[in-house]
């Protein structure tokens, strides 16, 4: 890329999955009519006052606990002010001078070596409306004002577009596990913006950065990061300088670009709110908080591997939560967990996408998932087979066994009807059958095939091939 | 008829043996307000009040204060009535909710006549910024009746109704008191829910009643206190605060601070004051003058701490959700400065300006968290001087009600009428303004009665006595005749 | 001390405020606004106090509402005290430019 050393720190928002606003009790919801999920402290009316929902303390509290950060015991609520349209009282309730969280981490694989990506701060406050811009007129939904957030800002200790990408995945994956927020870019339930500055030596000091702001997807944050770090380059190379400024990233450029250069700072007028009082934060509360913590992807790719699941496949399953709770419940189970993985991201998770269902939307129990895999495993059923009768396997509650029998894709057990088959087989090609006693190995995989093709694959091949190397000798 | 002019005992009664109806009262009131022309209301609700007053035929007679009517500060929210703050900016407003205290007064079954006047949203000390023009004092119609709760103040001077709300940020409901010779009470942050009072400054607002005697104020308060789930500040108390009312005040320790009796207070009110002294004393109480620091910086801190805030109170006031705005703005920076230049009066900019300033930048540290911490130990300060003493008084104001006509082109002046009630809101405490007697001009004199938080009960208690013993024509309309 | 603020520390305060003022104002609140701030430029003659701050003279700690839904406003209502209103949106002119904010 370019000689220059790049710095790069990230600030996430984050929606919470409450059933209500962080100040009102109207609903928190998405992609619902107009100015339908409102109520007077919602919209700023005259009069109104603020009241804290408990589910939002809590999930900032597991936010903190699982991005490691130091929690605050006794905190506050600031005010800051600024005019703007999605802004319904014109300030918005944040924390500024107390945030909950402070001082954590996340561990990062860079290169195949761990790096931590350290969190200066995390805090709640309260998301703005939406607003839609039509021609000469803006039209605002109110349904968004109020829906709690937690904001989760950097350290600038980052030094590539890749660092900041796998942050943010290893972040979305924390909060998407431990049912803090559903992580939705595209729904904007997570919004990121990053800022960027270069120098030529660790030993310079910091340069004018830049903010690329509301970034849409993880890979446009790597891509707009990139673009960034050329953009300085090429003004640096030149001899030139730029202002501290805000970029977006236009997603048809596929680059970023201005949106207005920085005042001298921001001036938010930030005070204590005076509306709500100090709040405490129990170590009972923390404790409650923490126990609710599932365990987390880390934990879950470790546990896997031990179990003799491929790394690879490991990763895989962590990547869909519902996959990946569906095979925690197992863990206790004796069975062949590389069996049971293969299933899972193969076949099944091929009729989920095909059909968008989650595993649990599907009839497959805990005790049918179990009978599947143990007849995958001593080969009753084979893979070609399980393909036929897969939908009625998801979507009826008949057993394995029966279903196999109605769908006719029983394996022949009985070793007389095995033997006649094979010694049909034998019959018909006697030159195999000499290749094979004069030492050549294939001869009998050819022979081996020939059985399968005879009986539609309707045996279960072990036997078979048992039975086989009995006859020929 | 004139059945207002009675003791609430008395209407009481006649109320229960169905003697009068609550729709008689209700007559009455909007006959005493109509001609005593004081320019108090912004709104009177006559329809709404006549049909609750109908609906109240059939119910049964189950308190003291069913079926009386009552005033309400216009910064109160009332759900389908116009609720103004005394604004252009909200002339055209009808919230779609109640307040808590209006919900508490309906479930009372008392009955709201109307929307009193008061300064631009309780910004001024003589309701002279009202966007409806000034109410009049009662006792001298060309004089001020004081602010900001002038309308409420001066609506139960002239003893049109019994029962009045005001709000109090600083002394908004003490001062306008001690002008028109009411009683009226600051009670403790937190006692009574914010919940529908538009915010000035939230830190300090808090709404009281406002009465024409101590027993009467303590039955309304009784009304409005309580615990209310949509306000965080509420306290969760409850309490009779009648219960102290007609016991002794033997032995109970006072404290004067030499600064409520120094020269920034008029002679005659001084020596009113100590005349009231010696009235306490022979009734048992002790009186001493100690020195208390930080009373005469509150000016200063209110200042901050009050333009602060306001600024971003008053902020949502913006054109685009409810409330004035400009018409065909050209775009939407004209719908913010347009919007706001136009529904603001004059004091209400300047107190936004100044307050968005000492906000902005550095100047939040040199001013507003200054400002804070110097509260903080001025709060402090207070909480030492109950350790010896059950109350602190003073004069409630430096002069009595003055002209109307009288300049207005100091900023500071609304702010230095309100020296001797600010420390209280500063504080957070409960204080009361009683009439004391009148001035050589016969306009009322005002003391106030000041305790630890949560100790309104014994303020009454106190308060109770001395009316008693003082016992003051206190009926501008009485003419002479005395028939209590 | 200064009796008057400058003409453009009063546009700056107005630009805070978001009020439009017009020439004639202008001169008058670079004498008032001046005499409100020579006022509170008093707070540093105040001495001997500490650190800690009251933001407000709360009782009590906060107390938490439980995550449940309550009622909301028909968006008919929510309209109804908009000056400008299209469909079930409440309406601006056109914003240029992103939400400083969240």
């Amino acid at each position: 890329m370019t000689n220059y050393i790049a710095t790069i720190g990230v600030e996430v928002h984050v929606e919470l999955k409450t059933k209500t606003k962080i100040f009102s009790n109207s609903k928190n919801g998405y992609g619902q009519m107009a100015n339908s999920l409102t109520n007077v402290i919602d919209l700023g009316y005259p009069g109104t006052l603020p009241t804290l929902n408990e589910e939002v303390l809590n999930l900032a509290i597991k936010a903190a606990t699982v991005l490691n950060c130091k929690i605050r015991k006794e905190m506050h609520f600031d005010r800051k002010n600024y005019f703007y349209p999605d802004n319904p009282k014109n300030y918005q309730i944040t924390q500024f001078a107390t945030p909950i969280g402070y001082d954590g981490y996340v561990e990062i694989d860079v290169d195949g070596k761990k790096k931590k990506i350290y969190i200066e701060e995390m805090h709640i406050e309260e998301d703005t409306c939406k607003s839609t811009h039509r021609g000469e007129k803006t039209l605002l939904d109110f349904n968004r004002a109020g829906v709690p957030l937690i904001e989760i800002v950097t350290k600038p200790c980052m030094s590539t577009p890749e660092e900041a990408k796998k942050y943010l995945e290893k972040l979305r994956e924390l909060l998407l596990y431990s049912d803090i927020s559903d992580c939705k870019m595209e729904e904007g339930s997570m919004r990121a913006d990053a800022n960027v500055s270069i120098r030529k030596k660790e030993s310079d000091p910091f340069n004018t950065k830049a903010e690329i702001k509301n970034i849409g997807s993880i890979s446009n944050v790597g891509l707009s990061i990139e673009k960034e770090i050329e953009r300085q380059a090429k003004i640096y190379d030149a001899g030139e300088t730029f202002k501290p400024q805000t970029r977006r990233f236009d997603d048809k450029l596929q680059d970023t670009v201005l949106m207005r250069v920085k005042e001298t700072g921001n001036d938010y007028r930030y005070f204590p709110e005076p509306d709500i009082p100090f709040v405490i934060v129990t170590d009972e509360r923390i404790e409650k908080v923490k126990k609710e913590i599932p365990m987390l992807p880390d934990e879950r790719r470790l546990k896997y591997q031990e179990l003799g699941i491929a790394e690879v496949n490991a990763n895989k399953i962590v990547l869909n939560r519902s996959i990946s709770d569906y095979l925690n419940n197992l863990l206790d189970e004796k069975i062949n967990f590389k069996t049971a993985s293969n299933l899972l991201l193969g076949d099944i998770q091929a009729y989920l996408n095909k059909n968008e269902k989650e595993i649990t939307d599907t009839t497959l129990t805990k005790e049918r998932f179990i009978d599947l895999v143990n007849k995958m495993d001593d080969n009753t059923l084979t893979s070609k087979n399980l393909k036929d009768i897969l939908d009625k396997v998801l979507e009826s509650d008949k057993s394995i066994s029966e279903i196999m029998k109605e769908c006719n894709v029983e394996n022949i057990t009985d070793d007389k009807a095995i033997k006649e088959v094979i010694k049909k087989i034998i019959a018909e090609n006697p030159e195999s059958v000499a290749d094979y006693k004069a030492g050549h190995d294939r001869a009998i995989k050819y022979l081996m095939g020939q059985v399968m093709k005879e009986t539609k694959g309707g045996v279960n091949p072990k036997m078979a091939m048992d039975i086989l190397t009995e006859e020929l000798n | 008829m004139k059945y207002l002019d009675k003791s609430i005992i008395e209407i009481n009664k006649l109320l229960k043996e169905k003697k009068i109806k609550p729709i008689d009262l209700v007559e009455e009131a909007y006959e005493n307000i109509e001609s005593s022309d004081l320019n108090a209301y912004i709104t009177l609700t006559k329809e709404e009040a006549y049909q609750k007053a109908k609906e109240l035929e059939d119910k049964e007679v189950d308190s003291l204060l069913f079926g009386l009517p009552i005033a309400v500060k216009d910064n109160i929210c009332t759900k389908g009535v116009l609720t103004t703050c005394a604004s252009h900016m909200l002339d055209n407003f009808v919230p779609i909710y109640d307040a808590t205290v209006v919900e508490k007064i309906n479930n009372a079954n008392m009955i709201i006549i109307g929307k009193t006047n008061m300064d631009e949203f309780a910004m001024g000390s003589s309701s002279r910024t009202s966007y409806f023009g000034a109410p009049h004092n009662p006792w001298d119609t060309n004089k001020i009746s004081g602010g900001s709760s002038g309308g409420s103040a001066s609506t139960i001077a002239a003893r049109d109704v019994l029962f009045a709300l005001g709000s109090d940020t600083g002394g908004s409901i003490r001062q306008p008191a001690s002008y028109t010779g009411i009683v009226g009470m600051k009670p403790t942050y937190g006692r009574v829910s914010r919940y529908g009072l538009i915010a000035f400054a939230s830190s300090l607002d808090q709404i009281g009643p406002m009465t024409k005697n101590v027993y009467e104020n303590a039955l309304l308060l009784n009304v409005i206190s309580g615990h209310d789930d949509k306000d965080l500040t509420s306290a969760n108390k409850e309490e009779d605060f009648t219960r102290l009312i007609g016991k002794d005040v033997k032995g109970m320790k006072i404290a004067i601070p030499n600064f409520f009796v120094s020269d920034i207070v008029d002679k005659e009110i001084i020596a009113k004051l100590k005349e009231t002294v010696k009235v306490l004393e022979k009734l048992g109480a002790t009186v001493d003058y100690v020195d208390m620091k930080y009373l005469d910086n509150a000016v200063t801190l209110y200042q901050i701490i009050a333009m602060g805030e306001a600024s971003s109170n008053l902020a949502r006031f913006d054109g685009i959700r409810y409330g004035h705005s400009k018409e065909n703005p050209e775009d939407i920076k004209d719908v913010y400065f347009g919007t706001r230049a136009e529904g603001f009066g004059k004091e209400v900019k300047r107190r936004i300006m100044v307050g968005s300033y000492l906000l902005s930048g550095e100047n939040a540290r040199e001013y507003f968290y200054k400002a804070l911490s110097i509260r903080d130990d001025m709060k402090q300060e207070f909480t030492n001087i109950f350790k010896d003493y059950d109350f602190v008084i003073g004069p409630t104001t430096t002069t009595t009600a003055y002209l109307l006509t009288d300049p207005m082109d100091d900023p500071s002046k609304s702010f230095m009428d309100d020296v001797l009630v600010i420390p209280v809101n500063m504080a957070g405490i409960p204080g009361l303004n009683m009439p004391i007697g009148f001035d050589k001009n016969h306009m009322p004199i005002g003391m106030q009665i000041i305790a630890n938080s949560f100790e309104e009960a014994k303020i009454y208690q106190l308060a109770s006595a001395l009316e008693k013993e003082l016992n003051l024509e206190l009926n501008p309309n009485a003419g002479g005749d005395n028939n209590d | 001390m200064k009796e008057k603020l400058s003409r453009e520390e009063v546009l700056h305060v107005a630009e805070l405020a978001r009020i439009a003022v017009t020439e004639e104002e202008i001169e008058k609140y670079q004498v008032e606004l001046k005499k409100l701030l020579n006022d509170v430029e008093k707070i540093n003659e105040v001495k001997g106090y500490d650190d800690e701050i009251l933001i407000a003279p709360w009782s009590h700690n906060t107390d938490l509402r439980e995550d449940k839904e309550g009622e909301m406003l028909d968006p008919k209502k929510v309209i109804e005290n908009a000056p400008r209103h299209s469909g079930n949106y409440i309406q601006v002119p056109v914003v240029i430019g992103e939400s400083e904010g969240a």
